[in-house]
């Protein structure tokens, strides 16, 4: 119990005081339990008004403080921060909100009103009395990241992090860096290739001491929390040794008898369980697909580079934080979405672009035919109206109007059609648009209301479509080839997302805290996410992104040390049963279970715990404190509310 | 249901109209013109039925017509489009789309190919002429190897072909637009009689065209109305039915037109300085090109202009010779080019810009009778 208390009233310039009787509210502070000082302020967030305070702090030896002024979102770290600097425990503060709750919602009511602010006081001065004083838990931090995904943002994260002087991990689940963006050929602007961007990072990457890359490796558990996780890591062997020669190994890969389709042409290919790499794709050595391999040996007769002794290892390292860069799957589309799957004349857009890096000579020829005109058709996967995928992909209308201008310099009179939904070609990108108009390709535009339609009528492939621009006339279309321009989906594969428990938002992709404020963090502190995995973007705001989580990361390390809220739950040991509950309400994974004095008992690990209070009401024998939020506290304010006439 | 067809874009653009596929279909032409209205609404679907290939929605489109080519919207466009340039090129397509003989396409297609068929033109009717005094040298020397029935005879077949042609494209033209305006049979339709009462109201006062490029801060805005592109246009078009008729009241009368007080030369007169006015006023336009509109003229539009401005002048020397009594041997080749000139106008009437003469009535017609 406290007895000296000090309480100011704020006025917020009329706004709490046109309606509430601020020196009645005084008055009533002052006969209450405890108070040695009740003034009232015009402005108590004024500079002297803070002052004021500070030094009746210091004068009067105050041990507590209560505010009653706006909400404390906008105000609580302010008063917090004048306790501290006169010498008072900032959490011996509290804040009684009493314009929100009060003057501004009963402004027809002065007298409730102010009969209500009292209340407000009354449990604010109640609270206080019980509070304790608290500080901010600090822990060690190791200034080392593990990324996970080494496509363009997980490598341009590993080497910005590696130049700022962390130690890094980059963990790769396939045997070659890269990503989606090796699968991708011209790119714009002019000049660059998936392939020259991936080497570019590769070879920035392998010059860097400070990374470990690993391929062919996958998390697969985590323990600990910011500052200090434990992850394990499983590596499968490649099977092919580093200095292997080239000519034996292609011999290696003729005799292998297992043959699947190669997903790194979208299925266009088949490939064997000796895989050698594609052009764009980095350490160039080839690999055995260990799900596909029988281990039959013949390889192994050929070369002796191969070793099939395609054993998983496990390590475990420590990290200080981990990054995410995971990316997507493109959408694949439904058997008979738009005659996908029925005409083997329908193919998607990254089918088509791997068309293009395997095609040579003047014309492009798909399964046979010489293609002479194409349809591509928009937002396939993306801005269902009835599906799931109510997000636009952002990459996908300049990356079709690029290839369709890709398609032209091979082809010069093809003829294109883009049937569309309104074409997003935005920034810079607009060019592309430009240019493909001039090129005299032909724009058609649909509405969610009427999707083209996609048949055959015996001979042809036929397009319908009620165009938007020519007053929503039916058009018909006898294209060579139809383009799916296919969205980005996030990854099925989500051991990652499961293992780490990654919040995901409604578009199923990993969230973010916060879109504009905090765009690459998580709600689980120190796992930060970054490029596609997050939500559709193209290159460079991959990149972009990728920097921004680096720099977030380092900020996070660079002190090795991490500063936390004292705000949190305590386990009473004597009191705990160990049924469960609070880990399973948890929604940080903040409650372990430790043997203490002999005893099982649950206990928090303060570096994960949020201090949201979600344990407390579940825990069946109420062994879980708040702290700064305690039983006593929260009892004493609603015994002080319900003894109020209001 | 329409069947796409994209080849038929570089076929229109033959017809002089080049930038339109860079169209992003904004529509700003559409609102910026005086002219379009709700049931008639150009040019951007215009532009779009080009390119889309869409052949039958062009060739009945009465919305070809109705527009002046001010060139606001050619000015207005963000994409260099040049929609003006469209419709004017649509309008060569028409013409040479609705007449059966595949001439025009020739002619508008290919400029050698039209200065060639002009002179050839222009030879046979000088010999032709020749023979109209027969005891001429030239005249014996063309009896000598072709008899004057057989003549007479071509004359009459090349006027019948000409004139035919020119029956067949109005023909065509009609068919097309009644077939696309019956289908929409809900509207209430004005009556024949005054449909076509807007018509010539529209051919007298040019009241649509005097909308054109005249908002505040436009071109003609600030210019008084004797230079304004209407003027120039009704100047033209009158000047040219004036002498018309006056021709043909000479004819009857068989008047040598020797005195100038005579009624039908005073109409003669009068008609000629409209003509001689607007055509000059009109190929000055086309020099300096004061606006859009002007900045790709065709030679299409250059022999148009230039054989009217000719046969104008050459009649007013003839008017004035007679009345003077000039040289004889120079009035009389001045008559052959006069002569020889407005036969051209009216022969190649239905393969050439002139025949917008016949064409734009009838749409005015079907837009006054389908509108409520």
């Amino acid at each position: 119990m406290k007895n000296k208390i000090g309480v100011y009233v704020c006025h917020c310039g009329g706004n709490i005081s046109d309606v509430i009787d601020v020196n009645k509210v005084r008055e009533e502070a002052e006969k209450m339990g405890g108070v040695a000082i009740a003034k009232h302020t015009i402005f108590a967030c004024a500079d002297s008004s803070q002052k004021e305070i500070a030094e009746d702090i210091k004068n009067l030896e105050l041990d507590g403080i209560v505010v009653a002024s706006c909400s404390p979102k906008l105000h609580l770290l302010t008063f917090r921060s004048v306790a501290e600097r006169a010498g008072l425990n900032p959490y011996n503060y509290v804040h009684a909100n009493i314009r929100e709750q009060s003057s501004w919602a009963h402004s027809d009511d002065k007298k409730g009103a102010t009969e209500k602010a009292i209340s407000l006081v009354r449990s604010a001065v109640e609270r206080v009395s019980h509070s304790v004083a608290m500080d901010p838990v600090s822990i060690s931090a190791q200034n080392v990241v593990a990324v996970v995904g080494a496509g363009v943002a997980g490598m341009k994260a590993a080497i910005e992090l590696a130049d700022m002087g962390s130690q890094v991990y980059l963990i790769e689940k396939s045997h070659y860096v890269g990503g989606r963006t090796s699968q991708w050929g011209k790119l714009f602007l002019p000049g660059e290739t998936g392939k020259s961007v991936v080497e570019n990072l590769y070879q920035e990457v392998k010059k860097r001491q400070n990374i470990n890359l690993f391929t062919g490796a996958e998390l697969v558990s985590k323990k600990g929390s910011v500052g200090n996780f434990e992850i394990e890591v499983k590596i499968t062997s490649r099977g092919v040794k580093k200095d292997a020669d080239a000519s034996t190994i292609e011999k290696a890969i003729e005799v292998c008898p297992e043959e699947v389709s190669d997903e790194f042409n979208f299925g266009l290919t088949n490939r064997k369980a000796l895989m050698n790499f594609h052009p764009g794709q980095f350490p160039e050595i080839a690999a055995i697909d260990a799900a596909t391999c029988t281990k039959c040996g013949k390889c192994a007769e050929v070369s002796d580079a191969i070793d099939l002794n395609l054993e998983e290892e496990r390590i475990t390292l420590q990290a200080g934080s981990l990054m995410i860069t995971t990316g997507f799957d493109p959408y694949e589309p439904e058997k008979s979405e738009f005659g996908y799957g029925d005409y083997d004349n329908v193919i998607t857009l990254p089918q088509l672009e791997r068309h293009l890096e395997l095609s040579n000579g003047k014309d492009l020829v798909i399964n046979g035919k010489k293609i002479r005109s194409m349809a591509y058709i928009y937002c396939v996967g993306s801005r269902q109206p009835n599906g799931e995928n109510k997000y636009c992909s952002r990459y996908c209308c300049t990356s079709a109007v690029h290839s369709a201008i890709k398609v032209r310099e091979k082809v010069p009179d093809m003829t294109v059609y883009h049937i569309n939904r309104g074409i997003r070609t935005y920034g810079k990108q607009e060019v592309l648009y430009e240019q493909s108009s001039k090129n005299g390709d032909i724009y058609i535009q649909f509405t969610e209301d009427t999707f083209p339609e996609v048949s055959s009528n015996g001979k042809h492939t036929v397009v319908k479509v009620n165009d938007l621009l020519t007053a929503g006339k039916e058009l018909e279309i006898e294209p060579d080839l139809v383009v799916l321009v296919t969205g980005m989906t996030p990854r099925k594969d989500d051991a990652i997302g499961d293992t780490l428990k990654l919040p995901r938002g409604r578009d199923k992709f990993y969230n973010e805290i916060h879109p504009k404020l905090r765009p690459v963090e998580t709600t689980i502190d120190g796992v930060l996410i970054a490029g596609v995995c997050q939500g559709p973007k193209n290159i460079t705001e991959t990149v972009k992104s990728s920097l921004a989580a680096s720099a977030k990361t380092y900020s996070l390390l660079k002190r090795e040390e991490i500063t936390l809220e004292p705000i949190m739950a305590k386990v009473d040991a004597e009191k705990c049963e160990v049924c469960d509950n609070c880990s399973a309400a948890c929604p940080f994974g903040a409650f372990e279970f430790v043997e203490e004095n002999g005893k099982k008992v649950a206990k928090v690990n303060e570096s994960n715990c949020k201090g949201c209070g979600m344990c407390l009401p579940v825990c069946p024998t109420d062994a879980i404190e708040l702290s700064g939020y305690t039983n006593s506290e929260i009892e004493e304010m609603i015994d002080a509310l319900t003894e109020s006439d209001y | 249901m329409s069947k796409v067809d994209p080849k038929l874009a570089k076929d229109i653009a033959k017809y002089g109209a080049v930038d339109f596929s860079a169209c992003y279909n904004c529509g700003n032409c559409t609102a910026v013109c005086s002219l379009t209205e709700e049931n008639a609404s150009f040019p951007r679907m215009m532009i779009r039925y080009s390119m889309l290939g869409m052949k039958e929605e062009i060739l009945s489109s009465k919305e070809l017509w109705m527009c002046y080519h001010c060139g606001d919207c050619s000015a207005t466009c963000p994409r260099q489009a040049d929609p003006g340039e469209l419709m004017a090129g649509l309008r060569r397509y028409a013409i040479a789309n609705y007449e059966p003989s595949g001439i025009t396409k020739l002619i508008f297609k290919s400029n050698p190919f039209s200065i060639l068929l002009t002179l050839v033109l222009a030879t046979i009717l000088g010999f032709f002429l020749l023979t109209m005094k027969p005891d001429f040298t030239v005249s014996r020397w063309i009896f000598s190897w072709m008899p004057y029935a057989v003549i007479h005879l071509m004359g009459l077949i090349v006027f019948s072909f000409t004139g035919l042609t020119a029956l067949l494209g109005i023909f065509s033209m009609s068919r097309r637009l009644n077939r696309k305006h019956s289908t929409d049979s809900n509207k209430t339709k004005k009556s024949v009689f005054q449909s076509i009462g807007e018509v010539l109201t529209e051919i007298g006062t040019m009241g649509r065209y005097q909308k054109c490029s005249t908002d505040e801060g436009e071109y003609w805005s600030t210019k008084p109305n004797l230079v304004r592109p209407w003027f120039v246009h009704w100047s033209i078009m009158w000047g040219f039915i004036g002498l018309l008729f006056a021709t043909i009241l000479d004819f009857l009368f068989k008047d040598p037109a020797t005195t100038i007080w005579l009624p039908s030369r005073i109409l003669g007169t009068v008609s000629g300085l409209f003509l001689i006015y607007g055509t000059s006023l009109a190929m000055y336009y086309r020099m300096t090109k004061p606006t859009k509109t002007y900045e790709a003229t065709k030679l299409a539009d250059w022999m148009f202009l230039f054989f009217l401005w000719i046969a104008g002048l050459t009649g007013f020397w003839m008017e004035v010779a007679v009345s003077f009594n000039l040289s004889e041997t120079l009035s009389q080749v001045i008559f052959m080019i006069h002569t020889i000139i407005s036969m051209e106008l009216v022969i190649l009437f239905a393969f050439s810009k002139f025949a917008h003469a016949a064409y734009r009535p009838i749409a005015l017609y079907f837009l006054a009778r389908n509108r409520e």
